[in-house]
């Protein structure tokens, strides 16, 4: 198991926002992470990618404890959160630089090309990130993620806000990182349609609790995708 | 390492927007018309050299202050409001390794400022006797002083998570610790206000310029001031220390 989540608990100010978190994911697996808005998915990746810790629990990424280990857990994931910002002064390879910089076994130039040209940014790696669009700027926030290379990739709302030719294009990529390069993906979503074209297991979270976890071909036995959704977060607001 | 790469960010994020820039070119117009008044205006030509280098030290010294605590203010709050501080904490690079980055930058711009400093001092002070030590004491000292100022204000704005609240207390403080100087001469002469002038390190700093460049005083007149300076600033590291380590998104 790549990831293994026991009893995480986080609270705000009095506020459970993690109630006893228990899950698993296979290492090859698209797991798909689903919820109402304020059910509790950004916290779970903050606490899994070693951003914030939680209140009790335990978190094993590729056999390393997350609250332990986090800069081994950082060498194998990375992350594209779901409020991404730029450094608008920089060009997409500027910013991609600055970015392999940081990790040991600095990407090399013609990696970032690759990079940058592997999630259609060829030809505007020289131009000012303040003059990309949306789209383009999601499509460089996944470049910056893969730049280490990771074996787990976390995705928070990765196709919010793009057009479905934006949307179909992140897909692909991320079909393509899994199948050829074996990456994991945690993708955490509510939109149902990207999860019936790119997963293969899924959780349902809920108040800050796993209220429903498996693989989706089996689910889907029971109904759609959007049926299972809505069934298991009654109460919640998608 | 990770840490020069962060400054080498700041510093180019500094250089390469008007943010930054600006501030250099607004000390060079006012340290240019500062010098040229004292060397023209037929009133202030009348001070001695030292007292025209006092006067230039201390407007070097509060700018560079002004710069930190901005700088210091915008540090972990801006980036958070402008949502990429998220992407540096996954990276390898510590908390720790992330702050001590920006801090280096934060002093690296009092660095610049000091540079652009010194044709003026030269020109003010040129032919008085306290010329090169008041330089030594400006870079020293300034140099702590931003240190104390950056350090706090970052850590404030880790903590409060708002790069207008942290800059608005951060700037109170600066008015504050600014404040025992407007205080009349007789006032800081009482013993209330030589204790306000001893614990206050912007205080402590100036009454160290103005007893090695005007009153001519040795080093061993300074080290109480020196000293109470150097725990300013080892309180404010470790202030930023402890703020960005429980620092949360």
């Amino acid at each position: 198991m790549i990831i293994k989540v026991e009893n995480l608990v986080k609270r705000y100010d009095g506020h459970t926002a993690l109630d006893g978190l228990d899950f698993g994911v296979e290492a090859g697996d698209v797991f798909a992470f689903l919820g109402p808005n304020g059910a509790g998915k950004t916290t779970t990746i903050r606490i899994l990618t070693a951003i914030i810790r939680a209140d009790s629990g335990s978190v094993l990424i590729g056999g390393h404890d997350v609250f332990k280990e986090p800069a081994e857990v950082k060498k194998i994931i990375n992350a594209l959160p779901e409020s991404s910002g730029y450094y608008e002064w920089m060009t997409g390879r500027e910013y991609l630089g600055f970015f392999s910089d940081l990790y040991e076994g600095k990407t090399s130039t013609q990696d970032i090309r690759a990079l940058l040209e592997a999630v259609g940014l060829h030809g505007k790696e020289d131009h000012l990130i303040s003059s990309y669009s949306r789209g383009m700027k999601q499509r460089l926030g996944i470049a910056r993620s893969l730049i280490n290379r990771p074996k787990l990739l976390f995705l928070d709302e990765p196709t919010n806000g793009l057009d479905p030719i934006g949307r179909r294009d992140i897909h692909d990529l991320l079909i393509d990182l899994n199948r050829k390069h074996g990456t994991t993906i945690f993708l955490s979503t509510h939109l149902l349609d990207d999860v019936n074209r790119l997963c293969n297991r899924i959780a349902i979270i809920n108040y800050g609790k796993i209220v429903r976890t498996g693989e989706l071909e089996k689910m889907k036995g029971k109904g759609t995708i959007d049926d299972i959704f809505f069934t298991s977060t009654e109460g919640g607001t998608l | 390492m990770k840490t020069a790469y962060i400054m080498r960010k700041e510093i180019r994020e500094s250089v390469l927007t008007s943010k930054g820039f600006l501030w250099y070119i607004l000390t060079s117009v006012i340290l240019s018309v500062l010098s040229y008044l004292f060397l023209t205006n037929s009133e202030l030509s009348l001070l001695d050299q030292g007292q025209m280098l006092y006067m230039i030290m201390n407007f070097v010294t509060a700018l560079g202050i002004l710069i930190g605590v901005v700088s210091g203010s915008d540090a972990i709050a801006g980036e958070i409001e402008r949502g990429t501080l998220e992407a540096l904490l996954l990276s390898p690079a510590s908390k720790t390794e992330i702050a001590a980055g920006k801090l280096a930058a934060a002093l690296m711009n009092w660095c610049i400022i000091f540079v652009i400093s010194i044709p003026y001092l030269f020109v003010v002070g040129k032919g008085g006797q306290n010329l090169l030590s008041g330089i030594v004491y400006l870079a020293v000292l300034g140099t702590l002083l931003a240190v104390i100022f950056s350090a706090f204000s970052m850590g404030l704005s880790a903590r409060i998570k708002s790069m207008k609240n942290s800059l608005i207390v951060s700037f109170l403080i600066f008015l504050l610790a600014g404040s025992p100087i407007f205080l009349s001469a007789a006032l800081r002469t009482t013993w209330f206000g030589r204790v306000l002038d001893l614990v206050n390190p912007f205080a402590d700093a100036i009454n160290t310029f103005d007893s090695v460049v005007v009153d001519s005083q040795g080093f061993s007149y300074q080290t109480g001031r020196i000293a109470i300076i150097c725990g300013y600033a080892f309180l404010s590291l470790l202030f930023l220390k402890r703020s960005v380590s429980r620092l949360e998104m």
